[in-house]
C-alpha cells in the first residue's frame, strides 16, 4: 500500500495522574530526573503542580488538582503570588507585583522552592565542551559561520581548525586565500564548543582528530536539548555500532544540538598510528578535508537507512535519543524487518508506534 | 524551486548513490512508490463552501478553503451586444443549455497560494498556484460547473495555505488538500429558472455538492498532481527534501479521474475508473545549482600545496566522474525515464489508483 491516510485523532483526554504531593513537601525525585535526562523533558516527566492548584483553598483542592495537572503554561500566565517560591528559568516577576509569571509556553517544573518553566520546544543553547554537528552557511575572510541550530550562527575561526601538514603549522595568508578548500558552504562538520560570547553565540574548534569534515553517511536533524523528544546530553555522543544483515560497522554521532550524523565506520590506518604521534597528524590530515566518499557496500547503506528511520521514528513518538535507545531501537527494527519478506525498513506511522512501545515496554 | 536545501557534496554523493541502486534505498527507508502517511479531514472551516486540512507525518500541514461568490457574466464583445443576444435567445426559448455552458471560462476560478516565509508575489508561489489551477481546469469540465445561467456565474476563490514552513516542495500536499476541499464543496441550490436573477435555497442541508457523490455518478473528479522524481533509473514518489535535492529531474504529473458507466454484456454495470493524464510539467530540481564535489586527489587542502601534477589530475577527473564525488546532473529527462514514470502512475493498480482509493476513504463532512 503506497499511501495511508488517517482520520484525525480526537484530542485524547489527559491521562489521570496520581494525586500530587502536598505543596510543602519536598520532591527530591524531580531534581534527580533532571540530571538524568540532561535537561530535556521526556514524556511522563511532569508530575508538577501548576499555578491554579497552588493557591486553591482547602475545600475545592480535590477537583482543581485533578483537572489541571498537565496544563501548559503560556507566556503571561501567573503561576503564583505566594512569596515562598523563587523564580527560575522561564519565569519573571512583572514590575510592581510579587507574582511569578511564565515567560514561555511550557510546563512547570518545581525543584524544592524554585519554580521554572520548561519550554515545549526551544532552540539549542550552546555550552562549552558540547559536541555539535554543524553546517557551514557562510564563508568569511578568516572564519566560517556555522549553523548549529542555536539562536545565532556559531563561529569557526580559521585558527581553530587543524591545518593540513601537521598540527603545529602556523596559519598563513595562503590558507586564508584557499579557505573554501577546507570548508565551503553546505559542508557538515563535527566540532566542539570552545567559547561562548556575550550575546550567546558560540565559537567552535576542530582541533582534534575526532573532529572535522563529515562524509560517508547521512544527516538527520531532530530537536536538540530543551524541547520534547530529541538528543539528550549523555556520556557518549559518538559510538560505533555493529550492524546486522551483513552490513559493516557504522558510526552514529549524536550532536548535542540535535543534528545527527550516521556514517560507515572507516578503520583508521594502522600503519599511520604505529608511526608515532607527529607522523599520524600528517597522514590523517591528507584525508581530513576530503569530500569524496569511500566505497560503501549496499548492505551497509541499508543499515544506515534503517538506523536513520529508527531515529526518525523515535522522535515522532517522543522518545529521547541517546546511545541506549538508538541501539535497542535498531535491534528491534532488525527484528521488525525479518517479519516481512522484503525487509521493510520504513518505520513511519503504525510501525513507528510499535517500535516506541517495544522500547518503553522492555 | 521553492527553497534551496543546503547539503554538503559528500551528502549529495551518498544520497545519489543510494537512490540509484535497484531497488533504491531512500533515506527514510520507504519503498520507491510509498507515500508518507498523512492525516486528512474535510469541512474544518465553517465559513467556507468547502474546506480540507491535510497533515503530513513530517509536520507539514496545509489548509484549503473554497469560497463561492455570484458574479455577473460580462460579455467579452461588449455590453449592448450581449443584451441583445440575451433578448434574442430568451425570445427563442432558452436555447441549448449545453452550448451555453461551453461559454464558461477558466478565469472564474481564482487561486492563491500562501507559504510562510515567502512573498505572495514570489515566482515560486505564483508558479505553484498556476500549476494547480491549470491542472484543475485542464479537464474542461470544471469551469462548466460554475455556470449558473447566461447572465450569472459562480466565481470560486480557492485559498491554499501552507501552515508549516515548507520542509519539502509542497506541491503534492497542496494538490491533495485542494482535491479534498473541492470534493467537500457545496453550492446553494438554485431555485430560480432560466436567465432570471438567481435565487437560492436557504437550506444549507439541501445544497448540492460541486462534485456529486455516491452511486451512479459519472463525470470527472478534481485532478490531483503528484510530484515524481527520477534519480538515475529509479523513480520516486512523494520525495522528501533530501531526495529532491539530488534528483536528476522532477516532474509534476497531473491526472484526473473520469468515472464512466458502461454496460458490460448487458448484465452488470461497471463504474470503472478511467485515469486521464491532464498535464505534465517539469520542475527545476535544486540539484542543478549545486557546486560539484572535489575529488580527494584534486583537493588543495589535502596536501597543502598545489603543483602541476595535481592540476593535470584535476583536469583528468573532470572528464571521468569518480565514485563518491558529487556531480550536478546535466541535460534533460531521458525518454525511457518519462515512459516509466507514466507507466508507474497510470497503470491499473498503479500509484494514482492507490492514491485515489486512499482519498476516497476520507470522510467528507
Amino acid at each position: 500500500m503506497p499511501i495511508t491516510i488517517h482520520n484525525p485523532q480526537p484530542n485524547a483526554p489527559a491521562p489521570r495522574r496520581p494525586r500530587a504531593v502536598d505543596i510543602d513537601m519536598d520532591v527530591p525525585s524531580d531534581s534527580e530526573s533532571d540530571s538524568e535526562n540532561g535537561g530535556a523533558a521526556i514524556e511522563g516527566d511532569i508530575p508538577m503542580l501548576d499555578g491554579e492548584s497552588m493557591h486553591v483553598d482547602e475545600e475545592d483542592e480535590d477537583e482543581e488538582q485533578t483537572d489541571t495537572r498537565d496544563e501548559i503554561l503560556t507566556p503571561g500566565t501567573v503561576i503564583t503570588s505566594n512569596a515562598q517560591w523563587m523564580r527560575g528559568h522561564g519565569t519573571y516577576v512583572p514590575p510592581n507585583t510579587t507574582s511569578i509569571t511564565s515567560s514561555l509556553a511550557g510546563t512547570l517544573t518545581r525543584t524544592n522552592k524554585l519554580l521554572s518553566v520548561r519550554p515545549l520546544r526551544a532552540r539549542y543553547n550552546p555550552e562549552i565542551g558540547d559536541l555539535v554537528v554543524g553546517r557551514i552557511v557562510e564563508v568569511q575572510a578568516k572564519r566560517w559561520r556555522v549553523d548549529v541550530a542555536a539562536a545565532q550562527l556559531a563561529i569557526l575561526q580559521i585558527s581553530a581548525i587543524n591545518l593540513p601538514g601537521g598540527i603545529l603549522r602556523k596559519r598563513t595568508e595562503t590558507d586564508e586565500l584557499q579557505i573554501r578548500s577546507f570548508f565551503s558552504e553546505g559542508d557538515l562538520l563535527v566540532a566542539e564548543v570552545q567559547q561562548l560570547h556575550q550575546d550567546g553565540a558560540a565559537s567552535l574548534h576542530t582541533r582534534s582528530l575526532k573532529y572535522g569534515k563529515l562524509r560517508n553517511g547521512v544527516f538527520v536533524a531532530v530537536g536538540g536539548t530543551g524541547g520534547g523528544g530529541g538528543v539528550v546530553r549523555s556520556k557518549r555522543q559518538l559510538w560505533t555500532m555493529e550492524t546486522s544483515n551483513a552490513g559493516s560497522k557504522i558510526d552514529v554521532l549524536l550532536g548535542v544540538n540535535g543534528y545527527i550524523w550516521i556514517s560507515k565506520h572507516i578503520e583508521s590506518d594502522v600503519a599511520a598510528e604505529a608511526a608515532g604521534i607527529n607522523r599520524m597528524e600528517e597522514s590523517v590530515s591528507s584525508q581530513i578535508y576530503s569530500s569524496q566518499n569511500n566505497h560503501i557496500d549496499v548492505p551497509t547503506m541499508r543499515e544506515i537507512a534503517r538506523c536513520r528511520s529508527v531515529i526518525l521514528a523515535l522522535v515522532e513518538n517522543g522518545v529521547k535519543i541517546d546511545e541506549d535507545t538508538v541501539t535497542r531501537g535498531y535491534h528491534e527494527a532488525v527484528e521488525f524487518g525479518r517479519e516481512s519478506a522484503d525487509d521493510d525498513i520504513y518505520l513511519g506511522g503504525e510501525r513507528g508506534k510499535r517500535l516506541a512501545a517495544a522500547l518503553s515496554g522492555r | 524551486m521553492a527553497q534551496q536545501t543546503l547539503l554538503s557534496p559528500a551528502e549529495l554523493a551518498y544520497l545519489h548513490s543510494s537512490l540509484t541502486l535497484s531497488p533504491p534505498i531512500r533515506p527514510d527507508g520507504r519503498t520507491s512508490k510509498q507515500f508518507r502517511p498523512l492525516t486528512a479531514e474535510t469541512g474544518i472551516l465553517p465559513g467556507t463552501n468547502g474546506s480540507a486540512r491535510v497533515c503530513l507525518s513530517d509536520g507539514t500541514e496545509a489548509i484549503v478553503g473554497v469560497k463561492a461568490e455570484i458574479e455577473k457574466t460580462v460579455d467579452p464583445l461588449g455590453g449592448e451586444h450581449y443584451q441583445e443576444y440575451v433578448k434574442s435567445a430568451s425570445g427563442v426559448g432558452g436555447g441549448d443549455a449545453e452550448a451555453d455552458r461551453s461559454a464558461a471560462r477558466g478565469e472564474w476560478l481564482e487561486m492563491t497560494v500562501e507559504i510562510p516565509g515567502l512573498r505572495d508575489d514570489d515566482a515560486g508561489t505564483v508558479f505553484l498556484a498556476e500549476l494547480l489551477r491549470e491542472a484543475l481546469l485542464a479537464d474542461g469540465e470544471f469551469a462548466k460547473k460554475l455556470w449558473i445561467n447566461r447572465r450569472f456565474h459562480w466565481r470560486l476563490y480557492l485559498d491554499i495555505l501552507l501552515i508549516s514552513p515548507p520542509l519539502s516542495y509542497p506541491l503534492p500536499l497542496l494538490s491533495l488538500t485542494t482535491h479534498l476541499a473541492l470534493l467537500a464543496t457545496r453550492l446553494p441550490r438554485l431555485k430560480s429558472e432560466g436567465d432570471e436573477d438567481p435565487m437560492f435555497d436557504d437550506d444549507w442541508e439541501a445544497a448540492p455538492f460541486l462534485y456529486p457523490r455516491e452511486g451512479a455518478t459519472t463525470g470527472s473528479r478534481p485532478s490531483i498532481t503528484l510530484l515524481v522524481v527520477a534519480v538515475g533509473d529509479s523513480i520516486l514518489f512523494d520525495p522528501s527534501k533530501e531526495e529532491l535535492a539530488v534528483a536528476d529531474s522532477a516532474l509534476a504529473v497531473s491526472l484526473c479521474e473520469v468515472r464512466t458507466q458502461r454496460e458490460q454484456g448487458g448484465m452488470e454495470v461497471d463504474s470503472g475508473r478511467e485515469l486521464r493524464l491532464v498535464s505534465m510539467r517539469t520542475i527545476d530540481p535544486p540539484s542543478r545549482l549545486t557546486p560539484p564535489g572535489v575529488p580527494s586527489t584534486a583537493n588543495l587542502a589535502a596536501s597543502g600545496t598545489s603543483d602541476t601534477t595535481q592540476q593535470k589530475q584535476q583536469q583528468r577527473t573532470e572528464e571521468h566522474p569518480q565514485e563518491g564525488v558529487w556531480k550536478a546532473p546535466l541535460g534533460g529527462t531521458r525518454f525511457a525515464v518519462l515512459d516509466s514514470i507514466m507507466q508507474a502512475v497510470l497503470e491499473k493498480g498503479g500509484v494514482a489508483d492507490e492514491v485515489l482509493d486512499g482519498l476516497e476513504g476520507v470522510d467528507l463532512a
